[in-house]
């Protein structure tokens, strides 16, 4: 990465789209906050003791490393993490006014309000309308299902593109396209947050913009948490930033503007910059 | 070193002899397998048919007016020159070649028992490049619908004969009444609750099913008055059969064509259904194979109209009937000496007996169906279930991972346990403990389903475990239930891999004999069974029994129909099973 510090900004990149600058200003209220959280694979600690609260309508990057500990923090928020037999985790996340780990919490119940798109685009080996309408099926949604899968489609800038084809294969697509399903499929059911763990770094540039774009209109309606590689990226897309670094240190959480022009630590900046990590 | 090489100052070369030993040896060994199989099973045709009798006027007879045919029509579906050429080439080529080796080999070497040079012709030239032919012209349009037209007629036949066999053992008043208030409700709340999008109606379906089918146990020897069996037939297979197949046609095709699709086959099969009644053949059979037949045939015909492509195919049915019964009138007309097969009608539907002309499989043949149907649904479910519950339920570690993989350790072993010991197994367990009884079709049924069960738990575990990881996160991620993620996504990507395993296995299942011949089952029964719980005989079990007759007549006639016939059902079954997969696959 080029660290030409010529304005004040330490990377190129033009911080926070012109779009996102009044977000970013005015407060919020918390969606999501982690509480002394700590969690550890065996024996090993892969977060360290993080607290954090996380805007309400706002898109949140979390920046870092690889294998400090990002994917893991996503994953303790709709309890993924549960699916791993050695994971364990202490501390407290709070959403919806409640811990999700308290003992009547039902994790599948928690899902049910927190969407998911992963790094690899999976949809499923079903047509583009069933893709869409997994979630809703498995609810048990009560109402007219073709107009909410217009609706997400719609919503995941993909319904021009493929609303005569709803019922071939979603393996037909793109992969730009198969990732816009899966956004599809995590919005048609309506959640309050939408986790996404790099969900560009398997797409060419063109097709990684889009979902920028996208991502960016989604955080009217949705609290959008995203992990990424791409300091570039965190910066365009994002109202606030969070760095973690390795051992699973939160280390500055700010406004992403401040993250990437001025920030406290010089452990933070070195990595921005490039110097380290 | 280096210096010590002859080709000191190129690259060198590399030995690749053990490479190519091992190349050609392996080549070998499976042509030497197969040419073998192959020559054993052109000797046994021979006998089921009698081919040894048959005159060269007689075989050129039925070449001119049933194969040549064919052949055009391939060839027509191909529409290639260079396959043309080679075709006709290798046809004539292979007269010359073969005549000329087979003449060559009697007079220098020895003769050639049964066989004479227009056979061989026929098996080693004739057989092939119709084979050949057949795959390259189902590749032009013309050719796939005449396959896809001619595979439905097979196909239906086959099926509605299954179905009409299965019907003898299961008690068809109960059938009537578990049908009609359970199974047609539930299918109903399912379907609107399906058109409607309300899944309360599909929520519902299950248990309303359930207790129509509690109350027709109940109420089956409460209720005095029953339909014929023919109205029975009539009410709860063809009628849903018709119906089911107009839908389809509906939904695409508009209501004229649905109204056709439905109402025809089913017109047909009733007053057909009827007149077997009236002439005394089994009534409720010809009902269900007319039923089976048509509706698809019809539907397929619908469509291949409709399409308005290689409506040239549909010909090939009347090509090959028109064919054989040129043929027959030809060898009338003309008194050419016919052979008299083994293999025929009164072979397949009469009794065993002591004289050879006079003996049949039927009895055989519907115990075998019976029990590998049984073997089927039993072998499926369960292998299904235990390998689910293996794969998706069960934790790696802790004590219950360990248990588990104790358990799957033992599942393999179990693969490997010799059929005699499961022969042992049911009949200490199925016949004896619960009683099921000596020789009793279920007690077959049970134990060859746990003789397959280890081979069918492991390739189901295996398909399931290819199901990619990121599909199951993906789906858990929706919030969706571990039954859910099992049902929606994992087990519609791991059934084809299921499918081929159970398909697998069940062709080892139907030709057992240890294991029917420890709990008991009778070499030879004279009468079909009519329920799950009569003495029974399977084909292997008869066919092993004539084996030993001391007429040779038994001995090569009768024991070579035989083994075609389990070779035509195995070969039937397997293919009905991998087209039903195959569809499967493209479905989703
Ligand atoms: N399923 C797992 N089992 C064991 N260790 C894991 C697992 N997932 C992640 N880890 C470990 O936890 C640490 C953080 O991983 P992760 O959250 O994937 O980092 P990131 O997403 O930032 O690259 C790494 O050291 C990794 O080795
Ligand atoms: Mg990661």
């Amino acid at each position: 990465m080029s660290n030409t510090t010529s304005d004040d900004s330490l990377i190129t990149t033009e911080v926070q789209a012109d779009s996102n600058d009044d977000r970013a200003a005015s407060a919020a209220e918390t969606a999501v906050a982690a509480r002394d959280l700590n969690v550890y694979y065996g024996d090993e600690r892969a977060i360290d003791d993080v607290t954090m609260e996380i805007p309400e309508k706002r898109v949140t990057a979390l920046i870092g490393p690889s294998g400090c500990g990002k994917s893991t923090f996503l994953r303790c928020i709709n309890r993924m993490n549960d699916m791993i037999e050695i994971c364990r985790v202490d501390g407290d996340v709070e959403f919806g006014g409640k811990n999700v780990y308290d003992t009547d919490v039902d994790p599948v119940a928690l899902r049910r309000k927190i969407g998911m798109v992963f790094q690899k685009p999976n949809p499923f080996p079903k047509s583009i309308r069933d893709n869409v309408a997994y979630g809703l099926k498995i609810q048990g949604f009560d109402g007219d299902v073709d107009k909410r899968v217009e609706e997400s489609l719609k919503g995941a800038a993909l319904w021009d593109e493929v609303k005569d084809q709803l019922d071939s294969s979603g393996l037909e697509l793109s992969g730009g396209q198969q990732q816009r399903l899966c956004i599809a499929r995590a919005i048609a059911p309506d959640p309050e947050v939408i986790l996404m763990d790099e969900p560009t770094s398997a797409l060419d540039p063109v097709a990684a913009s889009k979902i920028e774009d996208l991502i960016d209109d989604l955080a009217e309606q949705y609290t959008v948490i995203i992990v990424t590689h791409n300091m570039q990226q965190a910066a365009r897309i994002s109202d606030r930033t969070a760095v973690f670094l390795t051992g699973g240190e939160l280390v500055e959480y700010d406004d992403t503007a401040k993250i990437f022009e001025d920030p406290e630590e010089q452990r933070v900046e070195d990595y921005i910059t490039g110097k380290f990590g | 070193m280096a210096t010590d090489n002859a080709n000191a100052d190129g690259f060198g070369e590399v030995s690749r002899v053990r490479g190519i030993v091992f190349e050609y040896l392996s080549f070998g060994a499976s042509v030497f397998g197969l040419v073998a199989l192959g020559v054993l099973l052109v000797y046994v045709a021979i006998d089921a048919f009698d081919l040894a009798n048959a005159s060269p006027e007689w075989l050129l007879t039925y070449f001119l007016t049933l194969v040549v045919p064919f052949l055009a029509f391939c060839l027509y579906s191909a529409n290639d020159r260079g396959v043309t050429r080679r075709a006709l080439g290798a046809l004539g080529g292979g007269l010359v070649a073969v005549a000329a080796l087979f003449t060559a080999v009697e007079t220098l070497v020895s003769p050639i028992p049964r066989l004479n040079w227009q056979l061989a012709y026929l098996f080693v030239v004739g057989a092939p490049a119709t084979a050949y032919l057949a795959y390259v012209g189902s590749g032009g349009r013309v050719g796939a619908v005449g396959f896809g037209l001619l595979g439905r007629l097979v196909g239906g036949v086959a099926i509605g004969l299954a179905v009409g066999t299965l019907f003898l053992v299961f008690d068809p008043l109960l059938w009537f009444l578990a049908y009609t208030l359970g199974v047609l409700p539930a299918v109903g709340l399912y379907a609107v609750g399906r058109r409607r999008s309300t899944p309360r109606a599909q929520t519902a379906a299950a248990p309303v099913g359930l207790a129509g089918l509690i109350a027709a146990v109940v109420l089956r020897d409460v209720v005095s008055t029953y339909p014929s069996d023919l109205i029975i037939y009539l009410w709860t297979v063809a009628v849903p059969v018709a119906a089911a197949g107009g839908l389809l046609v509906a939904g695409r095709r508009g209501r004229t064509a649905a109204a056709v699709v439905a109402g025809l086959p089913l017109a047909v099969a009733t007053a057909g259904g009827f007149l077997a009644a009236g002439a005394g053949l089994p009534a409720p059979t010809v009902l269900l194979v007319l039923v089976l037949t048509g509706v698809p045939t019809a539907a397929y015909v619908s469509r291949v109209v409709d399409a308005g492509e290689g409506l040239a195919g549909l010909g090939l049915p009347l090509l090959l009937g028109a064919g054989v019964i040129a043929g027959a009138l030809i060898v009338e007309a003309w008194g050419v000496p016919a052979p008299d097969p083994w293999l025929d009608g009164s072979f397949l539907t009469g009794a065993p007996s002591r004289t050879p002309t006079d003996a049949g499989l039927y009895p055989a043949i519907v115990g075998s169906v019976i029990i590998i149907a049984l073997v089927a649904v039993l072998s499926f479910a369960l292998g299904v279930g235990t390998s689910v519950f293996l794969e998706e339920y069960t934790p790696e570690s802790g004590p219950l991972g360990t248990l588990t993989r104790i358990l799957q350790v033992n599942i393999a072993n179990l693969a490997a346990v010799p059929s005699v010991v499961y022969g042992l197994l049911g009949l200490g367990l199925f016949a004896n403990l619960l009683g099921l009884g000596i020789g009793t079709a279920v007690t077959a049924a049970l134990t060859l389903s746990l003789l397959i069960l280890p081979i069918t738990i492991i390739s189901a575990q295996e398909a399931i475990r290819s199901v990619p990881d990121d599909l199951r996160r993906g789906s858990d991620a929706m919030g969706a239930t571990r039954w859910q993620t099992t049902k929606n996504v994992v087990l519609p990507e791991a059934m084809p891999g299921v499918l081929t395993g159970t398909i697998l296995a069940l062709g080892r299942a139907i030709g057992e004999t240890a294991p029917l011949i420890m709990i008991g089952a009778a070499t030879t029964v004279f009468r079909a069974p009519d329920s799950l719980f009569s003495r029974f005989s399977a084909m292997p079990m008869q066919i092993y029994t004539w084996a030993g007759f001391p007429q040779a007549d038994f001995r090569y006639g009768v024991v070579a129909a035989g083994v075609i016939t389990l070779l035509i059902i195995l070969v039937g079954m397997n293919g009905t099973a991998i087209l039903l997969r195959n569809r499967a696959e493209r479905g989703s």
